[in-house]
């Protein structure tokens, strides 16, 4: 297929009607600035969006798995207790390749093994529009393949000078494309800019990994031992923003909350975090990961090696925002790029030639 | 539409017992039209509105088809298991499960069996001996249980029974007691003196966490091999769906492929024990 023959063109104009058409048909989210950084927000204008820009510090998850969500009802007398699933047409505008990528993983954790309802209907009411963008310091995307995307969204925009490239992505983003807008044929000038702002994104790129994404698993098998884990579990807080902000970290705590006067109340999940001390704890406060350094590990293990053991994709999209949002700097390139320099090293030492080499 | 996997079902309190000062045994019988069925070592969550759910280990054998009432035995810890500790019959308790995978049975057949229980953890473990006591008889089979008081010691009454079947059952407590005679020491101390053909040997160990690196040395001394060593390992766990991730060790969901684990399973996973 001609890759080109997918893009529709919208001027300015014409994407702003399209944006504020969608407005009228959906509670629609997007990327705005907050205090000047990117966010996602509620779009109620069209002049709210922003697009191409570097990525938002927290990620799209919320829209998808909120991070309080009602899963049940009970009453206390009868106690009986009804579901709650939730769910309401939204368009969500503004993720980055990588978002859409974590949104992919996402949807594969909550439709493997028991069916999670709740996620699947948010996201089934939910029209998937992503945004190209720029990298800023942090990410990290083109060593994960993760920069470019080419299915999990419905329309896909690329803002150009004249005017907005949309490559459609579904049945359901060509329908809202149409209904909403009245897209053009691109013209050639139109995509020869959109190839230039691939070249300039490709590189623009500061972070990088120093091993092929494929070689990640084994690096990190053989670092269990490796001491930048307690040189990075020294300084590490335990905050758990690392976890809030990451696309593709779903850990959840359920917990009841009952109404003041006791007559019954909700169960509901929340966000949790495995680098939170609380997490691992069982009873007789034994607590499985009681160090930062463990937490830290396990938490890095699962981006790279044992969700990737699962599901067999890596779990880290290269977004950046762990590194960008954690208070001491503690950055997972860095950090990768630790432990590939280092178990190349021993590879050297013990004259293991690099083509048999596990990572 | 498919159910929330959240949603609870009611199961009804038939019987509550004392078991010690903490521990209470439940007998609960599931509502109409739930196919009951389990293999020891499997988990339900249980829960009350207000007070959450947590997994909880079940005691009884699963031994005829049709059976329609299970038993937890549940110790008095938070919030959730006290209130579950002040449930009489006829009350309602919520549940989700079974949950886990538990032991698999047949593979004790033709096989000598070492049963080592600490505390709490001959809950679980008195799943797997009366299942594998409903089957066969007993005489290679030891049980060793340790507790920190004579009192603490769960299911005594019962043992008698598991003695008949041609179990050994060797009992020990932490400290010295007035009203103790018999080994005194942790559950390690007991194994050295049991003769076993590690050739045709399991030994399945339940416990609290720091039992467990010992009792394996003392085991491996005698000659087990890895496989021949089931573990059953405690976890958070806040779902039992494979989701939440508070029971993760490496990429194992202990929920999902545990508790129930072959030392074996776990050789590549350091956080495990």
């Amino acid at each position: 297929m001609d890759k080109n023959a997918q893009y529709r063109f919208l001027t300015h104009a014409g994407f702003r009607r399209f944006i504020s058409g969608l407005i009228g048909g959906f509670v629609v989210y997007g990327t705005i600035k907050k205090d000047g950084f990117p966010a996602f927000g509620l779009i109620t204008d069209s002049k709210d969006l922003v697009l191409a820009q570097t990525p938002t510090h927290l990620s799209a998850k919320e829209f998808f798995f909120p991070q309080r969500e009602r899963l049940l009802k009970f009453d206390m007398a009868s106690g009986s207790h009804s579901p709650i699933v939730e769910s309401r047409d939204q368009v969500v505008i503004g993720l980055h390749p990588c978002d859409i990528h974590g949104l992919s993983l996402m949807d594969r954790v909550f439709s493997t093994g028991t069916i999670d309802v709740n996620y699947l209907a948010r996201r089934e009411r939910t029209i998937v529009i992503g945004a190209d963008c720029m990298p800023d310091e942090y990410c990290f995307c083109e060593s994960l393949g993760t920069m470019t995307i080419d299915n999990g969204f419905d329309l896909f925009l690329t803002e150009i000078k004249s005017g907005v490239l949309v490559s459609v992505g579904s049945e359901k983003g060509a329908s809202t494309l149409t209904k909403y807008a009245r897209p053009l044929p691109p013209k050639d000038v139109h995509l020869k800019e959109l190839a230039k702002a691939w070249e300039k994104k490709k590189r623009s790129f500061k972070a990088k990994l120093d091993a092929p994404r494929e070689e990640l698993p084994g690096v990190y098998a053989l670092s269990d031992a490796h001491p930048v884990w307690e040189k990075i579990g020294a300084v590490c807080y335990g905050c758990g923003s690392c976890n809030n902000v990451c696309p593709t970290c779903y850990c959840l705590d359920v917990r009841d909350e009952v109404k003041a006067d006791l007559s019954g109340g909700e169960r509901v999940r929340v966000w949790d975090g495995c680098t939170l001390e609380e997490f691992a704890k069982v009873a007789g406060d034994h607590n499985f990961r009681r160090s930062r350094a463990n937490r830290l590990r396990h938490r890095f293990n699962r981006k790279f090696r044992y969700l990737s053991d699962k599901f067999g994709s890596l779990f880290c999209v290269g977004c950046g925002r762990c590194s960008r949002t954690c208070l001491v700097k503690i950055n997972i390139t860095e950090v990768t790029n630790e432990l590939i320099r280092d178990g190349r090293a021993k590879d050297d030492a013990l004259g293991i030639p690099a083509a048999t080499r596990k990572g | 539409m498919t159910l929330s996997a959240y949603l609870p079902q009611r199961a009804r309190v038939e019987k509550v017992s004392r078991l010690t000062d903490r521990e209470k045994l439940f007998t609960v019988s599931v509502p109409a039209g739930f196919e009951l069925r389990y293999s020891p070592g499997q988990f339900f969550m249980a829960g009350l509105p207000g007070f959450g759910e947590a997994p909880f280990s079940i005691t009884s054998a699963y031994l005829s088809p049709g059976d329609t009432t299970f038993e937890l035995g549940i110790r008095e810890v938070g919030n959730l298991s006290a209130a579950i500790h002040r449930l009489v019959s006829g009350d309602s308790l919520w549940i989700r499960g079974p949950f886990g995978r538990g032991f698999d049975v047949s593979g004790f057949a033709g096989k000598d069996a070492l049963f080592i229980a600490g505390g709490i953890g001959m809950v679980p473990m008195r799943s797997l001996i009366k299942t594998i006591a409903g089957q066969s008889a007993g005489n290679g089979y030891t049980v060793i249980y340790g507790a920190k008081t004579p009192e603490e010691l769960l299911f005594r009454d019962e043992m008698e029974g598991w003695v008949e079947k041609g179990f050994d059952v060797k009992l020990t407590i932490d400290k010295p007691h007035p009203d103790w005679s018999g080994n005194v020491g942790v559950v390690t101390t007991l194994i050295p003196g049991v003769k076993f053909n590690p050739e045709k040997t399991l030994a399945v160990i339940i416990g609290p966490p720091v039992m467990y690196k010992f009792v394996i040395m003392s085991l491996k001394e005698k000659g087990l091999g890895p496989e021949a060593i089931l573990l059953s390992l405690e976890r958070r766990m806040k779902c039992g769906l494979g989701k939440c991730g508070h029971c993760q060790i490496h990429s194992s969901y202990v929920c999902q492929e545990g508790p129930v684990y072959s030392l074996s399973e776990l050789k590549d996973m350091p956080e495990a024990l």
